[in-house]
């Protein structure tokens, strides 16, 4: 027997469509500003918050404190996963990396950015394997510090390999295999050592990692950032230590220089910048979640795919957990011949819904030049107007993940006491359906958030329309109508999924 | 047509892998409510014409455990049970060599081919179910593991990989840093 999450209320979608609609009207009648306006704020000199992150700035002993634990939990999974039960909800392997961590990592990035990538564990390892030190500027001979290739100073790597995590995750249901979880685990270890052995820096990290890349990317819309503390101190510094390092604190690991640093998305949080700052005049800002998205961040080519394959997959992630998903491909699988696991017809399936909004988007971005009539390349558009996806993948996402996480998660408790599931059974349907009913907040505050996500999630792609096409075309407004017409079909659509029936992962 | 019908469906990827109603062709480990069994593993699949379920009873068998497997074949647009015989198969799950033993060849029993099966040592194993349909070979492949087994496997491969690469890194940038030297020091001489 399937077991399901209810979906979200038709009040909800109603509220939520009028919503849509109106701020869509909205945007077209009203002319944006030129220039989004904004303040950030020291959280350092904020009450109560300022005094933990001036301790966490204080020295890099709480960083290196954090990553040591993590690399506890993290080596317990790969065990638990190696040795424990095969059964997935009485493994912490399973639990603890899909319904707690890649549920909770992006509901994280909402608050943190991109903190998760200072305290990761693969990179830590990889890390003190290589440098063979704990922190600190590790001797050069333990790298070739080769450059990477020029071909590979790129994304496509990184949606590549999330791309294939997907398809491991959804296809193979690597999800449900704590042996498999396991292997995963380690692969991330071995790419990240391998990548810090040959290349300069962190390339695994800037160019490879598909987790690291999707918490960049989400992190243009993070309410904080590391950022200077005085832009004039930055300006007026020729040395540039958070470029180069210093004697004892390694140099940004993805090239960043922080005077000039405008977009977190190669920002890997790990605080280096903070420490090896002769002046202090590094730390964490408090600022609007939309500046970046809306006008900071720079487009690039590869960077719109990737944030187009991100609303592609989070979407495609939905649609795997509709309760006639299984009917579906396994019908597919019968047309066109698949037998077994049906992973071809999974695959083409997959790349079917990756094509097509993303082939809707061209044809609407062709469409708003032509409609402009401006000298603007079509690539240039393409890049830029891609930014609009970002919130509303990033507000899908979290929505669709608070369902794991606030009905999935619970019981821990056991599952630290006994990672391995030794002598445990497979859920009992009356197990399951405690599950269920048992949720860590209440079912109409989850409806309440989740449908404030989708709010804030297309007021602020509405925003970024608004922002980046007029910046791009400088007059009139109609021609955004054809990425608002984009912004409403695809998040429609994953307001539809959200109204759905989910199948519980485990 | 006919030739694609020689399948071989190898759902033991990874062993003591896991299904949700989502993914097909991962073995599920349930619980009867309404009985005192232990916990059985089932796998649903689809190959060529028919939908294929087995289920092994226990979910974890021990060596020198008594097992059993259950069979289902539905046709895919009938739905009706295939009505044939299934030989059922044995073999250690290695990637060369390993023992292979036949267990036995059954006929349908109220719509179920049932197979017992005890192995005596602990290890990995694949159960094959061959038949024949329209002249067509099927032949469907599970994963059972017997007891516990090391997992250690993908540890030792892991290891091997990060030590040769970082003893092949250090050695040419000890190279490297030597080569340098000499050049310092032939300048240095002329």
């Amino acid at each position: 027997m399937t077991m399901t999450h209810p979906g979200l209320p038709f009040s909800w979608q109603i509220l939520i469509a009028v919503f849509m609609l109106l701020v869509s009207v909205w945007a077209i009648l009203v002319r944006p500003p030129a220039k989004a306006r904004y303040q950030g704020w020291s959280l350092e000199q904020m009450p109560l918050i300022g005094l933990l992150v001036r301790f966490l700035n204080s020295s890099p002993w709480p960083l290196l404190f954090a990553k040591i634990i993590m690399v506890v939990i993290f080596v317990t999974v790969i065990f638990a996963g190696l040795q424990g039960t095969p059964i997935p909800e009485r493994n912490l392997a399973t639990v603890l990396t899909w319904n707690l961590w890649w549920a909770g990592l992006i509901v994280a990035i909402f608050f943190l950015g991109s903190a998760w990538c200072a305290i990761c564990p693969w990179d830590a390892l990889a890390t003190w394997l290589v440098r063979r030190r704990l922190w600190g500027r590790g001797k050069l001979n333990n790298s070739l510090n080769l450059k990477v290739p020029k071909w590979l100073r790129n994304v496509w790597p990184a949606l590549l390999m999330f791309m294939a995590l997907t398809w491991f995750e959804l296809g193979v249901g690597v999800t449900l295999d704590p042996y498999a979880t396991a292997v995963l685990s380690l692969l991330m270890v071995v790419m990240a050592t391998v990548s810090l052995a040959l290349f300069e820096d962190k390339a695994f990290c800037h160019y490879f990692c598909p987790v690291g890349r999707t918490v960049g990317y989400y992190s243009q819309l993070a309410p904080v950032a590391l950022r200077p503390l005085d832009p004039d101190v930055c300006a007026a510094c020729t040395t540039l230590e958070c470029y180069h390092g210093s004697d004892k604190v390694e140099p940004c690991p993805t090239h960043l220089v922080m005077g000039t640093l405008k977009e977190n998305t190669f920002c890997t949080s790990c605080g280096n910048c903070v420490q090896s700052c002769p002046d202090n005049n590094v730390s964490w800002h408090l600022r609007p979640q939309s500046v970046e998205v809306k006008q900071d961040a720079r487009p690039n080519w590869d960077d719109a795919w990737f944030m187009l394959g991100l609303l592609t997959l989070t979407s495609f992630h939905g649609i795997t957990m509709l309760p006639f998903w299984y009917d579906g491909i396994s019908q597919f699988g019968g047309w066109i011949g698949d037998s077994g696991r049906l992973l071809l017809s999974f695959s083409l399936g997959m790349l079917l819904i990756m094509f097509a909004p993303i082939a809707l988007y061209a044809g609407l971005v062709y469409w708003a030049q032509c409609w402009t009539r401006k000298a603007i390349r079509y690539r240039q558009a393409f890049s830029v107007l891609a930014f609009a996806s970002l919130p509303l993948a990033f507000s899908y996402h979290i929505a669709h993940n608070l369902n794991h996480l606030v009905r999935e998660s619970h019981d821990l408790w056991t599952l630290f006491t006994n990672p391995l599931g030794v002598g445990t059974q497979p859920l009992s349907m009356m197990e399951k359906h405690e599950r269920h009913l048992q949720m860590i907040i209440s079912q109409d505050t989850l409806f309440l958030l989740q449908g404030g996500l989708m709010i804030f999630g297309f007021w602020l792609a509405i925003q970024v329309i608004r922002y980046r096409a007029f910046a791009l075309y400088s007059e009139t407004r109609l021609w955004v109508l054809p990425i608002i017409f984009f912004a409403i079909l695809i998040h429609g659509f994953d307001l539809w999924l959200m109204a759905q029936p989910m199948t519980m992962r485990m | 047509m006919k030739s694609r019908l020689l399948l071989t469906v190898l759902m033991c990827l990874m062993t003591a892998s896991v299904f949700a109603h989502h993914v097909l062709g991962r073995p599920a480990y349930s619980l009867s409510d309404d009985s005192n069994t232990p916990p059985s593993m089932q796998v649903e699949t689809q190959i060529g014409d028919f939908f294929v379920t087995y289920m092994v009873f226990p979910a974890f068998p021990q060596p020198g455990q008594q097992g059993r497997v259950n069979l289902y074949a539905t046709h895919r647009d009938t739905g009706k049970p295939f009505n044939g015989q299934v030989t059922f198969v044995i073999k250690d799950d290695k990637w060369f060599g390993g023992h292979k033993e036949t267990l036995g060849t059954q006929n349908i029993d109220d719509g179920v081919y049932r197979q017992g099966f005890l192995v005596t040592n602990a290890g990995d194993y694949i159960i094959s179910a061959q038949f024949f349909s329209d002249e067509a070979p099927y032949t469907i492949d599970f994963p059972l593991k017997i007891g516990q087994v090391s997992g250690i496997g993908p540890i030792g491969i892991a290891l091997i990989i990060i030590v040769s690469v970082l003893i092949i890194v250090s050695l040419m940038q000890r190279k490297r840093l030597l080569r340098g030297k000499i050049q310092v020091a032939h300048k240095d001489a002329t």
